[in-house]
């Protein structure tokens, strides 16, 4: 127990948290709150993360994160396996490009970043999900959901920055 | 000794960098790799979710039941909010049902008289597995609940998934500890069933809204808005005669029928197994037509069953033999 070995730790565990706290949050999406016609329309809190964590600290979640929250999203939820693993790397790469424009700048740019990159990883989810069913899917829960996740995400990113500030630093 | 960390570094850094630069691109082909196992019903993968699920099921357990405890203590604020309104309700209600009380005993006696006649064979109770939800529905892309019963409590796939008033959908995963009752709203959801006032049967199939959709009517078909969907049966896999919903809507694209389950109330669901030691083994699809989800869901209550099929009541079989002849679009 030397104090170099507690450090390790230490950092190590705070480089875990952006990963952590996701998974955390993933599993608070899913439970049933009994509010009338929410489960629907719930913001999807991992796209948030993934979006958050790849512009301000990629480091933190790399891919590999990336792909077990998605994996871990899609067991939770019973969607085909891979599904939302491949739209949150997809997220995570468009973001990793974009995220010199985000940088920086004032809360409202990232926020108009979000939306425009989430919409696109609801559309990639929405086509591999009509794919996968051989079916075209016509609900508008899924734009419903699309627009709560948009409009949450100032929410989400309070919490994320509380993490980044006092748990990860 | 110190020099063997840094040799470690050297050998390491550049296998580093390799990864770092393909981890992306090998993880998107994974994942793609993985969706498609998944479609192929590849063993291994669906085992990796059910185990993968299992661990997360305690959690998600604590997790829910401060939840529930909130609804329920908010639903309790907006009942006392109208207490009274709600005392006039159950009044003319109380009423309404005492009528139907000499509705129903005029019937059991006659009934009972029938059965007598006719040599009934009672069809056979099922056992009952209650849990609790401990997911919500998923959102917009798949309609899937997680309940917290599974082997070790005897469910299995293919059970029906009831919540009080009606028909939720069928197990299709068991774990240890849990199960997924997928939703007859789903996408993926076919479920086999009848118009209960014409004896029309069709498939109930889900489009992850909450108003799933009536498919392969007969042409000669008869429904109208208002009638009530019960399981039909048919296929062997669930049992016939529980209530499903009723026809809201009939137009060209099709006929909409929205579920007696409260989407929004999904806290305890019941497995209904037919598969009990002892009795014969015919498959679940033995179970009566029009039989009342009362007499399915309370075991002792043997005597208010519905119509045979079995034995020799020849006239009462026509609707199912009907479902089977014109059940195929």
């Amino acid at each position: 127990m030397t104090p170099g070995f507690v450090h390790r730790m230490d950092s190590w565990a705070r480089h875990m948290m952006p990963a952590v706290t996701t998974l955390i949050l993933a599993l608070l999406n899913v439970i049933p709150l009994g509010l009338p016609a929410l489960s629907d329309v719930m913001p999807v809190i991992t796209v948030m993360a993934v979006f958050y964590w790849s512009v301000y600290r990629p480091d933190l979640l790399p891919p590999v994160a990336v792909f077990l929250l998605g994996l871990a999203q899609d067991i939770l939820l019973g969607n085909p396996t891979g599904l939302t693993a491949l739209t949150l790397l997809a997220v995570h790469g468009v973001t990793l490009t974009q995220r010199q424009v985000f940088l920086g700048k004032p809360f409202f740019v990232a926020w108009l970043g979000f939306t425009v990159i989430s919409a696109g990883g609801f559309v990639l989810m929405w086509i591999l999900t009509c794919i996968l069913a051989t079916e075209l899917l016509l609900s508008p829960a899924v734009i419903f959901q699309f627009l709560m996740t948009a409009a949450c995400f100032p929410i989400g990113a309070w919490v994320f920055v509380r993490v980044h500030r006092y748990l990860v630093r | 000794m110190a020099s063997r960390p840094v040799s470690f570094t050297r050998v390491a850094q550049p296998v580093r960098s390799l990864w770092h630069r393909f981890a992306y691109v090998a993880l998107v082909f994974a994942a793609f790799g993985l969706m498609l196992l998944g479609k192929a019903d590849m063993v291994i993968v669906e085992r990796t979710r059910v185990a993968v699920t299992d661990a997360m099921v305690p959690i998600l357990e604590v997790l829910s039941e401060p939840a529930g405890s909130m609804t329920r203590a908010l639903d309790r604020v907006a009942e006392l909010r109208d207490l009274q309104g709600e005392v006039e309700r159950l009044k003319l209600e109380n009423a309404r049902l005492r009528q139907w009380q000499h509705v129903a005993t005029g019937l059991q006696a006659e009934n009972q008289a029938l059965k007598r006649l006719t040599h009934f064979v009672a069809p056979p109770t099922p056992r009952v597995i209650s849990g609790r939800a401990i997911s919500n529905a998923g959102g917009p892309f798949v309609r899937s609940i997680l309940v917290n019963v599974g082997a070790r409590q005897g469910a299995r796939r293919g059970l029906a998934a009831v919540s009080g008033s009606g028909f939720v959908g069928v197990v299709v995963e068991v774990g240890e500890h849990h199960s997924r009752v997928l939703l007859m709203t789903d996408l993926n959801s076919q479920i086999p069933v009848t118009v209960q006032t014409t004896r029309d049967p069709g498939v109930l199939s889900g489009d992850n809204s909450n108003r799933p959709r009536l498919l392969f009517l007969p042409q000669n078909a008869h429904v109208s808005t208002g009638d009530p969907v019960v399981t039909s049966g048919e296929g062997g896999v669930l049992p016939a005669g529980l209530p499903v919903g009723v026809i809201t809507a009939i137009s060209e694209t099709g006929v909409q029928v929205k579920p007696i389950v409260d989407w929004d109330r999904l806290e305890y669901i019941q497995f209904l197994d037919y598969r009990i030691e002892g009795s014969n083994s015919q498959p679940i699809s033995e179970a009566q037509p029009g039989t009342p989800l009362k007499a399915l869901t309370a075991p002792e209550s043997t005597s208010s069953g519905g119509v045979s099929v079995i034995g020799d009541a020849p006239s009462v079989t026509t609707p199912l033999v009907g479902a089977e002849g014109s059940g195929r679009p």
